[in-house]
């Protein structure tokens, strides 16, 4: 007897593709998110704009004030802000579904008879499950679009840069959430697997602020502690391509275990090699890592003729710092001068000095507690200063450079004065109702 | 037994499983002829629906191979040779019946003409626009007959095809079974007796996951001394 001819790879696909949207679309979850997602953007976003608008009005009278307000700093932060709260505690029980609720209900072991690998029907199912989070995104683009109508400044470097940090954080809350479900037996483990990870990730990150060793490099590496560098207007190779390998790692161990008739050592054989190889290759980024500072005041970046000046600090320099961890100096410098230094001369070597004060205002226990060593090709500096102003000539001492500073415009602000309570009626009524009635619209089966 | 040869469809060789301790399967080997309807007979727990799993590749099994038509079948294969409908499922539960229904029988590249047929055999048309969710269990038994008979592979598995239904509807499915049996060859897994007689060519008795006999309800008679008008419940309690 001839075997059948299946349909093209492609039309099978399309069908899956649209059949997995209709899925997502029919469940209660994703409007309940949709309508969660609509109060909190609109309540950060009014919350925002009227702290801002405050800020304004004295930034406007006082125009050395005006430098400090950042649209993207004062507005979308904060309203994107929601978005993690939500991409957080509540993707995960949409994300669950796409596997989830195929298993529960035995649509998996119909959909694995499918002429289709385990790798195209996940492919399939994260594609639908992005497709429908874009509509997560009109709240989102209801703000910018408003801010941009009341004549508020956007800088869409930043913008994007922010979307990016989100989409690819949603993309890995989403891979994490598949992987879940593929692995427990039923939806609520699922849901507390992928929330372990997600809330484990804000712990870890919550913990280490402020914290050195260890739980520093923990912090920083966390799925909360990557997204904050796009939020922070700086686009990094390794940041993006460790956010792009963890979520490649879950959803490919999705793939190895979503189908069941794989023997498990077999599976377990194929999840070690996947994560070795992703693991290498979040370690070769974090090696040769490359920097874009998108912000419009370029605060993650020297000046330019400062930047060409450290590029030629071609020796080791070493920077000992004699601070508690918790020093607001050392927190300071570590943002203003360090985190740059970093990303600006090739060889840096930071030591950090485990010395304490013993109270707030009393003496140090370590006599050169506060002071900061500056070691290059047998040269040795010391300073007591935190300052950017007294640190680079140091540097620029003890490497024999000459520096000519650039003549840069400097950052005015967009201090900005806007009511918008009126936004209320959007996104309090007018979106949750849109989402409810599409809710209730697909409950009854006819998405 | 003739293991193997190519004058049969699906050869199972050695099938063994395991779940932990227990052994669910073992060293099962049988051959499906081309076109017969084999009835998987055995009582809850004895492994028929184990036995269709780790033939469809949803299990994987500690030994044992899988041929048909003489050739071995990788997992890849199987997809186009056999389709396996499980008992307890509800596919795109949420979504409209017709929806689902639309999703199959596009799958499988079956005509819009074929699907009304079913729908109108099955007598579906009343519950289209209602999700699987909301369907009694005979309705959703009926859907589940329907999705199964929209494949096109030249096995087919159905899991308990009987259960949920009254007499009459039984012997409407069997009756439509037979329709469908038309160049396909079928293993049902039944543990109603008295429906696995008046549909199935050849019985395999499964117990504790051993292959207890196979054969057709005459020799399983002549196998155990039976009458020749002994019922294949007599048979049945006979050889276990």
């Amino acid at each position: 007897m001839p075997l059948p001819e299946p349909p093209s790879r492609y039309q099978l696909a399309v069908l899956i593709l649209f059949q997995e949207i209709r899925s997502l679309l029919v469940a209660p979850a994703l409007w309940v998110m949709l309508i969660i997602v609509s109060l909190l953007v609109g309540y950060s976003f009014i919350q925002a704009v009227d702290l801002f608008s405050q800020a304004s009005r004295t930034a406007l009278s006082f125009p050395d004030m005006a430098s400090g307000m950042s649209p993207l700093e004062g507005i979308f932060v904060p309203t994107f802000g929601a978005y993690y709260l939500t991409q957080t505690l509540l993707m995960p029980f949409v994300a669950i579904r796409l596997i989830g609720l195929d298993k529960q209900n035995g649509t998996l072991k119909l959909l694995l008879q499918l002429p289709l690998s385990p790798l195209t029907l996940c492919g399939l199912k994260i594609t639908a499950m992005g497709l429908v989070w874009l509509t997560s995104l009109i709240p989102a683009f209801s703000t910018i679009l408003l801010w941009q109508y009341w004549g508020g400044h956007l800088s869409a470097p930043e913008i994007t840069t922010l979307l990016a940090g989100h989409g690819l954080y949603s993309l890995t809350v989403i891979s994490i959430a598949m992987f879940a479900a593929t692995i427990s037996d039923s939806l609520p483990t699922a849901a507390m697997f992928c929330l372990a990870v997600t809330l484990g990730s804000w712990v870890i990150d919550f913990a280490a602020s402020g914290q050195s060793g260890i739980l520093k490099v923990l912090g920083s590496v966390s799925l909360t502690g990557m997204l904050r560098q796009f939020e922070n207007g700086l686009l990094a190779t390794n940041y993006i391509i460790s956010f792009l390998s963890l979520a490649s790692l879950f959803f490919l161990l999705t793939v190895i275990w979503l189908h069941p008739g794989y023997q498990l050592f077999s599976k377990m054989g194929k999840s070690f090699i996947t994560i070795l190889l992703l693991g290498f290759v979040v370690s070769s980024a974090s090696f040769t890592p490359r920097y874009l500072d998108v912000t419009e005041n370029r605060r993650h970046s020297f000046s330019p003729a400062e930047t060409r000046a450290l590029k030629k600090v071609q020796k080791q320099l070493t920077i000992t710092i004699h601070l508690d961890p918790q020093d607001s100096r050392l927190l300071d410098m570590e943002n203003n001068i360090l985190a740059k230094l970093r990303r600006s001369l090739p060889q840096l070597r930071i030591e950090y000095k485990q010395s304490r004060q013993k109270g707030l205002f009393s003496a140090s226990e370590d006599d050169n507690y506060g002071i900061m060593e500056y070691e290059y090709d047998g040269q040795h500096e010391q300073s007591y200063s935190n300052s950017k102003n007294e640190i680079l000539p140091i540097i620029y001492k003890l490497a024999g450079l000459q520096v000519v500073s650039d003549s840069l415009p400097t950052y005015q602000g967009h201090p900005h004065i806007v009511n918008a309570t009126g936004s209320r009626w959007w996104f309090y009524i007018f979106l949750p109702l849109l989402f409810l009635c599409a809710g209730i619209y697909g409950r009854k089966g006819i998405w | 037994m003739n293991k193997g040869s190519s004058n049969h469809d699906l050869s199972v060789i050695g099938m063994t499983k395991t779940f932990g301790t227990y052994k669910a399967l073992s060293d099962v080997s049988f051959d499906v002829f081309p076109g017969e309807i084999l009835g998987l007979i055995g009582p809850n727990g004895s492994g028929k629906s184990t036995l269709l799993e780790c033939i469809t590749g949803l299990l994987p099994t500690e030994s044992g191979t899988i041929m048909w038509q003489g050739k071995a079948l990788s997992l890849r294969k199987r997809k186009q040779v056999l389709w396996y409908q499980p008992d307890d499922i509800l596919p795109f539960v949420d979504q409209r019946t017709s929806t689902t229904l639309s999703f199959f029988q596009r799958m499988h590249g079956v005509k819009k003409n074929d699907l009304d047929h079913l729908v109108d055999r099955l007598e579906l048309f009343p519950i289209l626009n209602k999700p699987l969710s909301a369907l009694s269990k005979g309705y959703r038994r009926r859907v589940l007959l329907a999705i199964a008979l929209l494949s096109k592979q030249p096995l087919l598995m159905l899991d308990e095809p009987f259960d949920g239904f009254d007499l009459r509807q039984s012997l409407a499915v069997m009756e439509l079974l037979r329709e469908y049996r038309k160049d396909r060859t079928m293993i049902l897994s039944i543990h109603q007796l008295s429906e696995a007689e008046k549909i199935c060519d050849r019985f395999l008795l499964l117990d504790q996951g051993k292959l207890l006999a196979i054969g057709t309800l005459d020799e399983l008679r002549i196998q155990k001394d039976l009458n020749a008008d002994a019922s294949l419940e007599e048979v049945f309690l006979a050889i276990t």
